[in-house]
């Protein structure tokens, strides 16, 4: 059935413009080089395929932030959220984490999740500084709406940065937001926010030619490890 | 007093064990060193089990009468020895005292220990109960926080540097990857965690001086042994390993009671009884497992254990010296910072890793030629109780 | 109001070997004698570290803490009030204090602080 563009104009939320995130590298632990960059839409089932063997660990609330990246993706690919974003991290062309946000109005941002698809070097607390980068000093808004799911994603961001508590309800029901200010970032930024540009022509055609993601099997074993079975 | 040999060895791979319970952790190593020795149906006489947190951290007691039960090894005698980070090589000595003495033949010696069952936050706190209970423990006072004021004096008084310890971290994390039991199995590079400025974010600090990468994981893990009379060991078709010398020394429990406190005289006294039982020197060690729970703990042991001169531990790191194929080569499983620390399982999974060595079995990438005489080094509290062990392979 | 470092030395008085904390027997002379000391005057820093890792029961990004000997010669661990390790030096002087340094099951406890002075 073709899709009804009258009943489309009536539910697809306003977007605001969203000047693009310009990508950078940065290199890792393991000495590999990760481009982080924004993905576009059409990336959406691309990286779908990524983020569906996830759904099924338990370890540090993967299956929790995954499904509600899968259905804040889908709702991004079909209209049905206002103003989201998705940047990427791949290294070697694969896609090794996936973070997204949207505009909650031109002031405020709102930080949604978090997912790192492989374990120990970083990548988490890389993207998300790289997803604040994008809310203040490229969307230019004046603060950010975060919560944590996990353990590990409270640590890393309430304390590390460290966010401010607020009352404001999470989107979905959760605990109360913490808040990210301009003064926080700016203070912060030193210590947690790095990346070189440009990314060079070969690493950034490399990344966009495919995304390419392991098998379901590798992308759990990655995370969850294999160790105790 | 009877010669003691290891007759059997096992481990299981360290790491977060999330669908292992610590009992089935001690079981699967259990069986692994039974069935080395050989013994896959018989019983043992006696044993011991090295575990520091069952109590705070499983609210479980009395593991060893739990072990002996799972693994149908009653009527043995059986106990748990706590000895902070040291436990595993407390149960080591306790098993060889055991059949030293001539009272029990074989003994069954296992360490164990499941940490990640808590987040790091409870983690870092049950291992900071081994401080001081009214000078240290209630400031907020961390073994990596103690390790880092250690590591300030190290540096100030014998030049160690950050290039050092980097050296550490580098060499045994690469080892890691070549140990099918390490709990990290990703090499580092130079320029992700010390040269390029995203450096600070991939290896930040720790406990100044410390990094990140400094430091040992915390780790799910057990390993066992089974000891015998050498007597006893000689038949078999693995080649026995002797315990030819022990050692276990003691020292005040904070750093600002030692009369210097760079000076770690409880790993030079128990090097010194363990060399001295053997009859061995520093020299005529091939191979050592040191208690690498902090960088810097590398360099400051292998001085204190005679291998090098005071300040030249960390050049000696540097130069390459300690890697396989070196002079005097040091945690070549990737020690504590790649294998991982599982408190109660270190002291002696470093054994295991010895009999390994001595027996030469391993593959050729990890394996030092005619290694004939090996050390470990269990370093426990801030070193106020350290444990080393000589091995030796017995010519048939 | 200012409190007073709550704090006891043991002087052993058969020997004069200071101890803190406390021991049953002397470190130098296994004596069981000891005479109470209290810290005095200001301390001098001996070594010092940043934790970033910090234990459960504590909500900061890090916490700096080092050792400082007082003017009398005891030694003991405190927190340092400082906004980072930049600002400190192996023995440079500190100001002692006693104040809340954690919370445990509700109520503050207290202990040791050290403010550098210079
Ligand atoms: C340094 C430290 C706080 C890091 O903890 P963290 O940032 O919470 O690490 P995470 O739990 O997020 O680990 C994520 C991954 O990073 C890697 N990692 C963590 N710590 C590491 C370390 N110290 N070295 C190398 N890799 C490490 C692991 O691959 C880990 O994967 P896993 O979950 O499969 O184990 C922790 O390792 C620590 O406390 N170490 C010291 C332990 C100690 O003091 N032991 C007692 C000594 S006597
Ligand atoms: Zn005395």
């Amino acid at each position: 059935m073709p899709i009804d563009m009258e009943l489309e104009a009536v539910l697809r939320p306003t977007q605001y413009p969203m000047p693009p995130y310009p990508p950078k590298t940065i290199t890792l632990a393991n000495g590999k080089v990760m481009v982080v960059r924004q993905a576009v839409r059409e990336d959406v089932p691309a990286i779908l395929k990524s983020v569906h063997p996830c759904l099924f660990i338990e370890r540090d609330y993967y299956d929790i932030v995954s499904a509600r990246l899968y259905g804040e993706l889908l709702a991004w690919y079909r209209y049905r959220v206002k103003s989201e974003y998705c940047l990427m991290g791949q290294v070697d062309g694969y896609l090794v984490g996936i973070v997204n946000g949207r505009m909650e109005n031109e002031k405020v941002g709102m930080s949604y999740h978090t997912l790192a698809i492989d374990r120990g070097l970083r990548i988490g607390s890389h993207l998300f500084a790289a997803k604040m980068e994008y809310h203040l000093e490229y969307l230019g808004q004046e603060e950010v709406l975060i919560v944590a799911e996990s353990p590990i994603g409270f640590r890393r961001w309430m304390i590390e940065y460290p966010l401010e508590a607020t009352k404001i309800p999470h989107e979905l029901g959760g605990g109360d937001s913490y808040l990210l200010t301009r003064e926080i970032y700016f203070k912060a930024k030193p210590r947690l926010v790095v990346g070189d540009r440009p990314v060079s022509q070969e690493l950034m055609a490399e990344a966009e030619a495919e995304i390419k993601f392991a098998d379901d099997d590798t992308i759990r074993e990655r995370i969850a490890g294999l160790k105790g079975r | 007093m009877r010669d003691v040999a290891i007759i059997g060895a096992g481990m299981i791979p360290f790491g977060r064990r999330d669908e292992d319970t610590l009992m089935d952790m001690l079981a699967y190593a259990s069986l692994k060193a039974l069935d080395d020795a050989g013994l896959g149906d018989k019983s043992v006489d006696a044993v011991y089990v090295g575990n520091m947190g069952g109590g705070m951290l499983q609210r479980q007691t009395a593991i060893a009468s739990s072990l002996v039960d799972r693994l149908n090894l009653m009527p043995a005698a059986a106990e748990t020895v706590e000895n902070g980070p040291a436990s595993g090589g407390s149960a080591v000595k306790n098993g060889l005292l055991a059949v030293a003495s001539g009272y029990y033949d074989y003994v069954l010696v296992v360490g164990g220990e499941k940490m990640r069952e808590v987040t790091g936050w409870r983690a870092t706190d049950f291992v900071a109960t081994m401080t001081h209970p009214q000078a240290e423990y209630p400031y907020g006072i961390t073994l990596p926080g103690m390790a880092g004021m250690f590591t300030r004096l190290y540096m100030e008084k014998y030049g160690v540097t950050r290039e050092h310890l980097l050296a550490i971290s580098l060499k045994n994390q690469e080892m890691g990857t070549l140990n099918p039991y390490a709990h990290v199995e990703m090499a580092l590079d130079r320029g992700g965690i010390f040269d390029s400025p995203h450096a600070i974010v991939n290896n930040p600090t720790s406990a100044d001086p410390l990094h990140l990468y400094d430091l040992c994981p915390v780790s799910d893990g057990a390993a066992a042994l089974i000891l015998c009379p050498l007597e006893m060991a000689k038949k078999l078709a693995k080649p026995p390993i002797l315990i030819a010398g022990f050692g276990q020394a003691t020292d005040t429990q904070t750093l600002q009671e030692r009369d210097d406190p760079t000076d770690l005289k409880a790993v030079t006294l128990a090097a010194q009884k363990a060399f001295e039982m053997a009859k061995l020197k520093p020299g005529d060690i091939h191979v050592a497992e040191l208690h690498d729970a902090f960088t810097i703990l590398e360099i400051a042991e292998s001085e204190h254990v005679g291998f090098f001169k005071k300040g030249e531990g960390g050049k000696a790191a540097a130069a390459g010296k300690t890697r396989l194929g070196g002079q005097m080569p040091i945690n070549i499983s990737g020690g504590l910072k790649a294998r991982g620390h599982p408190v109660g399982a270190t002291g002696v999974a470093q054994v295991v890793d010895i009999v390994f060595q001595l027996r030469h079995e391993l593959p050729k990438n990890r394996q030092v030629q005619k290694a004939e005489n090996g050390l470990t080094v269990n370093f426990g509290g801030f070193g106020n109780n350290v444990l080393a062990f000589v091995l030796r392979r017995v010519q048939s | 109001m200012k409190k007073e470092i709550a704090i006891t030395a043991y002087k052993c008085k058969k020997c004069g070997k200071l101890h803190y904390p406390y021991h049953d027997r002397c470190l130098a002379c296994k004596s069981r004698e000891f005479e109470q000391i209290k810290p005095q005057g200001n301390a001098k820093l001996l070594t010092y570290t940043a934790i970033f890792n910090l234990p459960w029961g504590f909500d900061q990004r890090f916490l700096i803490l080092g050792v400082a000997e007082f003017e009398n010669k005891i030694k003991a661990m405190g927190q340092i009030k400082a906004d980072s390790v930049d600002q400190l030096k192996v023995g440079m002087k500190m100001k002692p204090s006693w104040e809340p340094i954690r919370v445990q099951y509700g109520e503050d406890v207290y202990g040791l602080k050290f403010e550098p002075m210079e």
